[in-house]
């Protein structure tokens, strides 16, 4: 998979589509485009403008998230979790899902119903979950 | 005659290996360990499996030694300690048997210790089911699984062989340091396997009040020894988590703050944590604030001290309880309610206990039965060790 980690700002809104129609479940689940290490540039041009309003979650709260993975299950300092990082994957049993899930709570300030903690199964889903749950509150 | 079958399907690479855990196959059965109840099948195998060897075990694993099904009221338990399994031959051969999904999954996993746990449960559920397919071998390797609605794994038997498939549920729960598997006939099982030593990253009290039921809550406040109150929570966690994976409705369906597991202590009523004097004659019992009570009086449950390292709970659904829907008159169903009526006015009187027998397996090398032995110790809950 290409990887484009949203490291700087202007590649940002770009990462940010590209992310969207590597087809994960969200309200565009029309389109599902398995990239296998190829890069599209013009396809993400024609389809940023229509993603952008659905976007994924800010790069620091996938960050966030990272960081608190990687203490609950006290990974590593060189393992790599990114939003890609599915949860199982990392080693995290529904013990450890629970407490991350809690130290996300506190952290954010939010409160994650069971049903929503259900369908997370990588970091990039508890950030969009968390932005999503802010803004929310907020509203 | 198993070496000679053995020695003739061996390929060259790895046939020192091969050999080595024939003869060690062979030696543990004329020690006796499971010899009468494998030596006759063993003549049927050598017949049967003579055809059935260079289709099943192509990388020259022996033969898995066939288990009859748990009968409707028993419950069989399997684990593996992946500290036991260092062959790196075998495990390269475990790896044949997963499927090409699994394979991926296992590729992605990061971590040499939960890599290697997360191949084991996949091996031991494998495994497990094709050892009670005793009319025909089944390579482990040719199953196939599927989740239902609710997300519970369970096997697929539409492309599997040709014979009736055996009304058999399973659930596995693994830690990196060991992997179990439990199989019953009919009813639905749930297990979760714990490290005694897991600690909490967050606090017990905070983590309880936010996920757990208000007598919960309560009965773990009231402990004041911190370790013993860590105990505790693990063991409830252990017995909530298999709960609502026998259930197999997924966590949502049954929030863990719905719903209250205690033990009861039989004959004497009243509640108590789950490490009493009584151990052998408390009851576990599940309440919920939701559902109406014959739902929960459903369910049984075992908490079992396993290898000296883990906390082990199983949960079954009890035979009768599929419902009033399937007996055959009113008057079944008059009788019935009359009977639980009659056990709740004498509250506390023992149950029914879970019929279970306990193995330690390496797959195709070791089968030992623990059962009744110190490496499995019941803590709680009516359990009859076979």
């Amino acid at each position: 998979m290409a990887s484009v980690t949203g490291t700087s700002a202007c590649m940002t809104s770009l990462s940010c589509s590209f992310k969207q129609t590597q087809g994960r479940i969200s309200s565009v689940n029309s389109v599902s485009l398995s990239i296998n290490g190829k890069s599209f540039p013009s396809l993400r041009m024609r389809s940023a403008p229509r993603f952008r309003v659905s976007c994924a979650a800010k790069p620091e709260t996938v960050d966030k998230v990272c960081q608190i993975v990687k203490k609950q299950l006290a990974l590593p300092a060189d393992t790599t979790v990114t939003g890609e990082s599915k949860f199982a994957a990392l080693g995290a049993d529904s013990l450890d899902t629970v407490e991350i899930v809690m130290g996300l709570e506190e952290e954010f300030g939010i409160s994650v119903e069971e049903e929503s903690a259900q369908t997370i199964s990588t970091v990039q889903d508890a950030a969009d979950l968390i932005e999503k749950l802010i803004e929310t509150k907020s509203a | 005659m198993v070496l000679v079958l053995g020695a003739g399907c061996c390929f060259v690479k790895g046939y020192v290996v091969e050999h080595l855990l024939h003869f060690r196959l062979l030696a543990k059965l004329s020690q006796g360990r499971m010899f009468s109840f494998v030596s006759k099948r063993l003549s049927l195998m050598m017949m049967t499996k003579v055809c059935c060897f260079q289709r099943n075990f192509s990388s020259a694993l022996p033969p898995l030694v066939p288990v009859k099904l748990p009968s409707k009221m028993e419950t069989h338990f399997w684990y593996v300690l992946p500290d036991e399994v260092k062959s790196e031959s075998l495990l390269s051969q475990y790896s044949e048997l997963l499927s090409p999904r699994e394979k991926k999954n296992l590729y992605h996993m990061q971590g040499d210790q939960f890599k290697k746990s997360a191949l084991l449960a996949r091996v031991l559920v494998r495994t497990t089911i094709a050892r009670y397919q005793t009319n025909c071998q089944v390579n482990p390797r040719s199953l196939k699984f599927k989740k239902t609605i609710y997300g519970k794994p369970e096997v697929d038997w539409e492309n599997g062989d040709k014979w009736c498939p055996p009304p058999l549920h399973f659930n596995i729960s693994h830690t990196s340091s060991l992997v179990a598997c439990g199989v019953t006939v009919n009813v639905p099982i749930g297990i979760d396997v714990e490290e005694k030593q897991r600690r909490l990253k967050n606090k017990i009290l905070a983590f309880a009040k936010r996920y757990f039921s208000p007598d919960e809550v309560k009965l773990l406040t009231a402990i004041s020894d911190p370790e013993i109150q860590r105990q505790e929570f693990i063991k409830l966690w252990t017995l909530k988590e298999a709960y609502v994976k026998a259930v197999g409705r997924g966590f949502s369906a049954a929030p863990f703050n719905t719903f209250t597991i205690r033990a009861r202590v039989v004959k004497m009523g009243g509640f108590h944590h789950f490490d009493t004097q009584h151990s052998e004659a408390s009851e576990i019992v599940v309440e919920s604030s939701d559902d109406p009570e014959n739902l929960t009086r459903n369910w049984q449950f075992a908490l079992l001290d396993l290898a000296g390292s883990h906390y082990a709970a199983i949960c079954i659904e009890k035979e009768n309880s599929a419902g009033g829907v399937t007996q055959n008159s009113n008057v079944i169903n008059m009788w019935n309610c009359m009977v639980e009526v009659f056990c709740d006015f004498f509250a506390g009187e023992a149950g029914v206990p879970m019929r279970l027998t306990v193995w330690k397996t390496i797959p195709f090398v070791e089968d030992e039965r623990v059962s009744g032995t110190g490496a499995v110790v019941p803590i709680s809950g009516l359990i009859k060790q076979l």
